[in-house]
């Protein structure tokens, strides 16, 4: 037996315009726990893609028990003993744990279903691992744990050597985690080797043997978690952030734009905060804190159950984005694919659609003015494409985002609530956007930044609010900010902050 | 690369061609196929799907359905002569059970925007409910007496030496196409159909509009049965059953994309007459009309593999 059960080698993964992925090398040792931390962005994702076979490498290779690992489905890596534990969990609801346990494998009898005998691999497992689950229990009645673990069975079932665990707790509570790390600490007694993939420092801390940082598609180094303090791998995360890329703007604090006092919503409490003109504020958290929530209620997305938010003096409840916009606000959504664009029509469908008004008359559109407008964006954004006529689908990620930018713009908004405005873009596309958002502001606007990058908060924003689960726990004016003590808070939370307070 | 911005225009190239394939095989096969008399025959047979499917092609690009027009047809038909039998001038009883078309397209609207009823199941919904209302107010008959000899103008009279119909037919397909091309509200069609959360996202009461086009489909689908009743001389409750598919057949031929966020008017009406000609012409071969049926299925299906396949062949 190999030391190493998987070995990658100067493995690369470029989409268009970006590398996600570069030269990562990793050695995964035989039933360890092996951490993967990293920012959003730092190619977490792509790499569990491509142990999952649901993206090709463009280069390198990667070797399994000592033979090259070529699955090409992720059918065919569950046989050869690769597992995936998926934020979006692959059990089916409708069916019981034991259906579920089975599924894909029943024993049959003339095409018909065989009751299960109980010396099967998996309901001992089941035993092991979580007595109290019964085997007759609707899936749908299991909480989010519990149908983890059958998951986590479900692969033991199919003899998996590797189980590779994607943010497991991020939907936990922290009781919930503790029994899910009892489950990871039984794994390795069962020969199971797990890569575990967070970016909760304090996971990593409980169960972790082996932990290697990503950052920008690179990896920064692999180290034993027993040798290692928080402070170092919040230094290994981050980086050297140039700080130096933030210039303080006269804010116009006699124009109070935005005044939010006790929103509430779903999954937000309490949440306050002021936004005057020519400033940048900016809301860092973990994925799932309530960044993306806040810009939602405020853009007429959500319901607000409790608070106020007065926009320019004025009172407002918006009941869908149209009214949002009507009053000056606009935002950069989260999902530039999904939520920005319109895949199938050109650049110049895309930029016009939030504000046709200024282009038409009595609803018809003049199209020449259409065309004036796109091209204008397409100069001024930089946007590198064919012609206007260009569809949205065609373009790098990074040119599509200047689309997206390019419509909020059009809008002719005075508030822009922009989340992860650079998400997956390269560094150049990056820089260039960053600019256009300082602009705007010593222009005039007034601008909310909503980012789990923290080079990107810190460079933009001139107060920052830090996010752990639905709540503000800190406001920090840019000159206070420390690396160390803002990851601290964002990714250990309200612990972090009930331990300052007895102190 | 020059390629990739002709696909739209090479779909309507491939269309028309199959459209003036059929017309040169049909008048060498037959001598009765181009006649003036059956052109204009073909013309007012495929009238009534041109009319409808003008709105439903603009409801289909916005990735709606509406499987409740053939139903429509006939309740609103058999309304414009039962309103006349009650006294009512023709030209109210037009616009009256125009109106009708209208309040089933809002009732179509409300069900799939403001109830999130999947539009195939609200509409097949108001499918049977307005057939149902036809048949109950009629009882089944026909009404054919008493609505006078004004009532057959709009379907069969003349201005001059044109139809009137192919008048309407010219103003509803003029006017779609504009709102398609230049309107405000043709451009949110496109766009809602390309992706309904970044349309609404981009500041568009997408709700308000989806409801708007099942409106427009109504209104014109009540209008067609004023106008199919009229070329009839009779108000029949049952009139327009499979109505729904032939325009949709007709709007799919066009090359709009079930899914929505792509297709045209233009399309449809070339889709129209594909349809509308190939019945003819197998009338005129004197091939059974059950043939008919096989035929038109065979179309439609090889017409959207023709699609799919024009499309990746493009795109790769």
């Amino acid at each position: 037996m190999k030391v190493n059960i998987l070995k990658v080698r100067n493995l690369c993964k470029n989409y268009p315009g970006v590398a996600a992925l570069k030269n990562v090398n990793l050695n995964i040792q035989r039933n360890s726990v092996h951490c993967i931390v990293g920012e959003n962005g730092a190619g977490k994702s792509t790499l569990i893609k491509i142990l999952t076979c649901v993206e090709k490498p463009t280069r390198g290779e990667i070797f399994f028990n000592g033979q090259t690992y070529q699955a090409r489905t992720i059918r065919n890596a569950i046989n050869m003993g690769i597992s995936t534990l998926f934020q979006e969990l692959n059990v089916v609801d409708q069916l019981t744990v034991e259906e579920n346990l089975t599924l894909g494998r029943e024993k049959t009898k003339y095409g018909i279903i065989k009751k299960a005998d109980n010396s099967e691999k998996v309901y001992t497992v089941l035993k092991d691992f979580a007595p109290d689950i019964s085997l007759r229990r609707k899936v749908s009645s299991l909480s989010f744990v519990e149908k983890q673990i059958v998951e986590v069975v479900k692969a033991l079932g199919v003899d998996a050597n590797l189980i590779i665990m994607d943010e497991p707790t991020a939907a936990l509570s922290d009781e919930e985690s503790k029994r899910l790390f009892t489950v990871i600490k039984n794994l390795k007694n069962q020969n199971v080797t797990v890569i575990y993939i967070s970016h909760i420092l304090n996971d990593i801390f409980s169960i972790g043997d082996y932990v290697t940082v990503l950052r920008d598609g690179n990896v920064i180094g692999t180290e034993k978690v027993s040798d290692i303090t928080t402070e170092e791998l919040i230094k290994m995360m981050v980086g050297k952030t140039i700080i130096g890329n933030y210039a303080s703007r006269n804010i116009d604090y006699t124009r109070k734009v935005l005044y939010v006092r006790n929103l509430c919503t779903e999954k937000l409490h309490d949440i306050n905060f002021d936004l005057y003109k020519n400033e940048i504020i900016g809301f860092y958290g973990l994925r799932g804190a309530g960044k993306s929530e806040i810009a939602q209620a405020l853009f007429g997305l959500d319901t607000i159950k409790k608070g106020e938010v007065t926009v320019n003096g004025k009172m407002r409840n918006f009941r869908i984005p149209k009214d949002a916009m009507r009053n000056g606000i606009i935002m950069v959504p989260e999902e530039r694919l999904t939520e920005g664009l319109i895949m199938k029509l050109p650049i110049r469908s895309n930029i016009s659609i939030t504000n046709l008004k200024k282009i038409s008359k009595l609803f018809v559109i003049n199209s020449k003015k259409e065309r004036v407008i796109a091209k204008e964006y397409i100069k001024k954004m930089n946007i590198k494409a064919r012609s206007i006529e260009q569809k949205a689908k065609t373009l790098s990620g990074g040119n599509q985002q200047k689309v997206v930018i390019s419509k909020c713009l059009n809008a002719d908004s005075v508030i822009f609530l922009m989340d992860e405005p650079t998400r997956g873009i390269d560094v150049g596309a990056k820089e260039e956007i960053h600019k256009i958002i300082r602009d705007l502001a010593t222009e005039g606007a007034s601008i909310i930044i909503f980012s789990s990058e923290y080079s990107e908060i810190v460079n933009l924003c001139d107060k920052i609010f830090l996010l752990w689960e639905g709540e503000i726990l800190q406001v920090l004016d840019n000159k206070d900010v420390h690396a160390e003590e803002v990851m601290n808070v964002i990714t250990q939370g309200k612990k972090r902050a009930k331990n300052e307070d007895s102190n | 690369m020059k390629i990739q911005i002709s696909v739209d225009f090479l779909q309507k190239l491939v269309i028309v061609g199959v459209l003036v394939l059929i017309v040169i095989v049909l008048s060498l096969l037959t001598d009765t196929f181009l006649t003036v008399t059956n052109l204009t025959n073909v013309s007012r047979q495929v009238s009534f799907v041109v009319i409808t499917g003008s709105a439903v092609t603009l409801l289909m690009i916005s990735g709606n359905f509406d499987l409740s027009v053939g139903s429509t047809l006939g309740l609103t038909g058999m309304l414009s002569a039962y309103f006349v039998t009650l006294g009512v001038p023709l030209w109210l009883s037009i616009i009256l059970s125009t109106l009708i078309g209208t309040c089933i397209g809002l009732l179509n609207g409300v069900l799939v925007v403001r109830l999130k009823i999947p539009s195939i199941i609200a509409t097949l919904g108001t499918m049977y409910i307005a057939r149902g209302v036809a048949l109950v107010i009629t009882k089944g008959h026909s009404i054919h007496l008493g609505l006078g000899p004004n009532f057959t103008f709009l379907g069969r009279g003349y201005l001059g030496p044109v139809p009137i119909t192919l008048l309407i037919i010219i103003f509803i397909l003029g006017l779609f196409y504009f709102i398609e091309t230049k309107t405000i509200l043709g451009k949110y069609a496109f766009a809602i159909g390309g992706n309904k959360r970044t349309t609404l996202l981009s500041g568009v009461n997408v709700d308000a509009i989806i409801i708007l086009l099942y409106i427009l489909v109504g209104t014109l689908t009540g209008f067609s049965g004023t106008l199919l009743a009229s070329r009839l001389g009779v108000g029949q409750p049952m009139v327009g059953q499979g109505f729904e598919f032939d325009v949709i057949v007709a709007v799919i031929l066009g090359g709009t994309s079930l899914k929505g966020g792509e297709g045209s008017i233009f399309g449809m009406l070339i889709g129209a007459f594909i349809v509308g000609l190939i019945a003819n012409g197998l009338n005129l071969l004197g091939i059974h009309s059950f043939y008919q049926s096989i035929l038109k299925g065979v179309i439609l299906a090889g017409a959207v593999l023709l699609d799919i396949m024009l499309k990746k062949r493009i795109t790769v």
